[in-house]
């Protein structure tokens, strides 16, 4: 792509952070996938990972987990010349958009500390009361955990160019520019928010939970039920070698937060892309679960940042066809005939 | 209909949890009984040579517990599971952390319940209850199983001391990683009970093959003063020897309930028996005691060896015995179990897949750990009587309490009063004739006519 004029024209994005712990951690949640989407706008940026369309999950990094955020978004025909014609989408400029190994970001990342680290292993050596009793705790004046890990500075230039991330600490400054690639534009998993079946917003713990309880049995399923009466919200795990387990919610006792439920709705999920979602859950302070007529699972975290105003994490998750639950009950009688010859 | 039906509390799971953690260092499955006043759980390690059963006393342990007999199973129930399962349910949850009170995570009580019945689905259904309101419920599958007992001959074993469980945990924590055998023994004098930690794993060293050192060649003797058991009463010089392994995963378990362990054992190659109880919960264990000629020359032996000694045999046994059984077929169609069959043939029946093992239902069976077995069962399939008919009727009383026996013909004194039946064998068969029903089947018989005695599961 020319450049516009003789003088570089300003990147498209940049921005410095001072730590790249919530960062990483809102990554993270979405680590389920090779490729992750980044959407630019003024406000953040937008990551959107998906996995083989039926799920797919969300992380912004909100503005102000940055200490300086600029963007620079070019208007439509600039970032798109043979788009000219299409005069109503010139004024709305186009977020910028590409593609990013996310594994490779992650872990680029994970290179903050890595001096501190390195500090501490010496210092571990040097003395060797603390050898290996201790050196796994962080010390309570590291950079790291005061919150002073150098400076992260992220940058676009421009459409093409690497995704560069400066990392400086202690001195040690360390550049990565990771390679971008074409945007597959997918969309994005339709959720009907004018449809909804049931909300339920509870403790994002009480989840994590819920899918410990259940995963021990390898399950192959996850049916989750939400009802007005009894039970009122039910995970049911099925297909598993070892047996079956099913996890209920009390409505009372402040376990559910919100809970209004439009109409009886139960689907049924494959188990794994569920529990993608317990890194999530773990970080997470509150969830609110949704689904629509259409029988999509809605998961909404919400993540408290320390420093800056909460992040959220958006799931969205497509149901099996409902004409596999009759495969699936054939398969529970035979089990039981086999059980009862044994008897 | 519900047959069994008990809740726990919060404490009550943790227990549970800790015998399943200390059973699953033996086995992989657990046999669960099911009387009036109590619950049992035992389980026998693969190579049969270690039992351990827990008894928790329905009117102690339990917060509830009730047993409705159905005409299947009248005065108890019994099933086998696997321990992995259980031991994720009944685990400890966190507490509510850093969290408020009202947040807490932690069990409240678990409902037990095995529902079981004609059209209904065999489960065993656990429903943890949690403070914060969470109901979990698990429905595992269980295979109905008739579990074994080891068999313990109190008045056999004179020896025996008990010693508080604590303090003989901190003696094992003297014992290096890596040991495999511990000998219990007396000096001379009986003063001091001596724990002897060896083991005899040899390492070759070099191209030459034949030049062999110790692994771990390190001896460890802790000497323990007889004051500090509570209750001994040991044979001078009597060397008793264990698996480590096996004795550190029941002192692990023992520390916890803090009560004295109690131990009887009479000779090696015997077993040896050790309990503790501790509110409402008795835990026994069965080990077998290595004998002592085996743990000095034959622990080593070429397993090589052995197998091809066990895989010629039949062969050659079967053709030897075949005119035999052939008309022993023809004349006793009508009653197949009141025939002289040979050993070998025995071998080939589906029942009975793993000869050189210890045995469980067909009673004088080679001991486990020890390679002894080997001659013993050439010595057995010369022996005609031993496969002797045997009363059915007795059998289809025992078929549901299959109990587990070392042999006894196995006795490594000659002072012992069985040197009877150690020099001449023909003489023990008598000794415990009820048991022996499988073993005098025909080689020849068919599944279905073999299926009554009960050899396959009902």
């Amino acid at each position: 792509m020319e450049p516009e004029g003789s003088a570089p024209a300003p990147p498209i994005f940049r921005a410095v952070a001072s730590s790249t712990r919530p960062l990483y951690q809102l990554l993270k949640a979405i680590n389920f996938t090779n490729k992750v989407h980044i959407d630019i706008t003024e406000n953040g940026l937008r990551f959107a990972a998906d996995h083989a369309r039926v799920m797919q999950g969300v992380a912004h990094w909100s503005k102000s987990l940055f200490t300086t955020y600029t963007t620079n978004i070019p208007s439509g025909p600039a970032q798109d010349s043979t788009s000219a014609e299409d005069s109503e989408k010139e004024d709305e400029p186009l977020p910028p958009t590409f593609q990013i190994s996310l594994p490779a970001l992650l872990e680029t990342l994970q290179i903050f500390g890595a001096a501190d680290a390195a500090a501490r292993q010496a210092k571990a050596d040097a003395d060797p009361y603390r050898s290996n009793l201790r050196n796994y705790r962080s010390d309570a004046f590291s950079n790291h955990t005061l919150g002073m890990s150098g400076t992260c500075s992220l940058s676009y230039a421009q459409e093409g160019e690497p995704f560069s991330i400066v990392l400086d600490e202690s001195g040690v400054s360390t550049t990565c520019n990771l390679t971008t690639y074409v945007p597959e534009t997918p969309d994005d998993i339709p959720f009907d928010i004018e449809d909804l079946s049931f909300k339920i917003i509870t403790s994002a713990r009480w989840l994590l939970d819920a899918l410990t309880e259940l995963a021990p049995t390898s399950p192959e399923k996850l049916t989750i039920a939400a009802s007005k009466r009894e039970p009122y919200l039910r995970l049911t795990s099925s297909g598993g070698p070892l047996g079956s387990s099913s996890v209920d919610f009390d409505k009372g006792r402040d376990l559910l937060e919100t809970f209004s439920v439009r109409q009886r709705w139960v689907q049924t999920f494959k188990f794994d892309i569920i529990k993608s979602a317990s890194e999530a859950m773990r970080i997470a302070s509150k969830v609110s679960l949704r689904g629509d007529g259409q029988g999509v699972l809605s998961m909404q975290f919400m993540v408290e940042v320390e420093g800056s105003g909460p992040s959220f994490l958006d799931f969205r998750f497509v149901p099996y066809a409902v004409c596999e639950d009759e495969g699936e009950e054939d398969e529970e009688d035979e089990g039981e005939e086999g059980a009862e010859m044994e008897t | 209909m519900v047959i069994l039906n008990f809740t726990l509390s919060e404490e009550g799971v943790a227990v549970l949890h800790d015998a399943l953690a200390c059973m699953f260092k033996f086995s992989d499955d657990v046999c669960l009984e099911a009387r009036m006043d109590k619950l049992t759980l035992t389980t026998l390690n693969i190579s049969k040579s270690a039992y351990v059963c827990f008894s928790f006393a329905a009117n102690r342990f339990f917060s509830r517990y009730s047993f409705e007999g159905t005409p299947q199973y009248r005065d108890r129930f019994f099933c086998q599971l696997y321990i992995r399962s259980l031991l994720t349910i009944f685990r400890a949850r966190q507490a509510g952390g850093d969290q408020a009170r009202d947040r807490d995570a932690s069990i409240d009580r678990c409902d037990v319940a095995i529902d079981d019945g004609l059209g209904k689905k065999s489960r065993l259904v656990a429903r943890v209850s949690f403070r914060n309101g969470i109901t979990a419920s698990h429905s595992l599958p269980y295979e109905v199983k008739p579990p074994t007992h080891a068999k313990f001959n109190r008045d056999e074993a004179g020896n025996r001391w008990s010693i508080s469980s604590r303090t003989l945990r901190q003696l094992m924590d003297h014992f290096g990683p890596g040991i495999e055998l511990l000998d219990i023994n007396t000096d001379e004098e009986a003063r001091v009970v001596n724990f002897t930690c060896f083991t005899e794993k040899v390492q070759k060293r070099g191209a030459v093959s034949n030049e062999a050192v110790l692994k771990k060649p390190l001896h460890t003797n802790v000497a323990v003063e007889m004051d500090e058991f509570d209750d001994v009463e040991v044979q001078d010089k009597l060397h008793i020897i264990i698996s480590v392994k096996d004795f550190r995963a029941i002192l692990q378990h023992a520390q916890m309930t803090s009560g004295a362990l109690t131990t009887s054992y009479s000779n090696p190659g015997r077993p040896m028996k050790l309990s503790y109880s501790a509110d409402g919960v008795l835990c026994e264990f069965i080990l077998m005691t290595v004998g002592e000629k085996d743990a000095m020359t034959q622990k080593h032996k070429n397993p090589r060896a052995n197998n091809a000694a066990k895989a010629a045999r039949p062969e050659l046994d079967s053709e030897s015995h075949r005119a035999s059984s052939v008309a022993a077929n023809e004349n006793q169609q009508e009653a197949p179990a009141s025939t002289t069959t040979s050993r070998p043939q025995q071998q080939e029946t589906p029942v009975r897949p793993r000869q050189s093992a210890f045995e469980i239902r067909p009673q004088p069976m080679p001991p486990p750990t020890t390679a002894r077995s080997d001659s013993l069962f050439v010595d057995q399939a010369e022996d005609d009587e031993q496969w002797e008919p045997i009363n059915p009727d007795a059998d289809e009383e025992e078929e549901e309490t299959a109990r587990l026996e070392w042999n006894i013909t196995n006795e490594p004194n000659p002072s012992s009063i069985r040197i009877g039946s150690y020099l001449s064998r023909q003489a023990e068969p008598q000794d415990v004739p009820p048991d022996r029903l499988a073993s005098g089947l025909e080689p020849t018989q068919r599944l279905s006519e073999v299926r009554r005695f009960g050899l396959f599961s009902p």
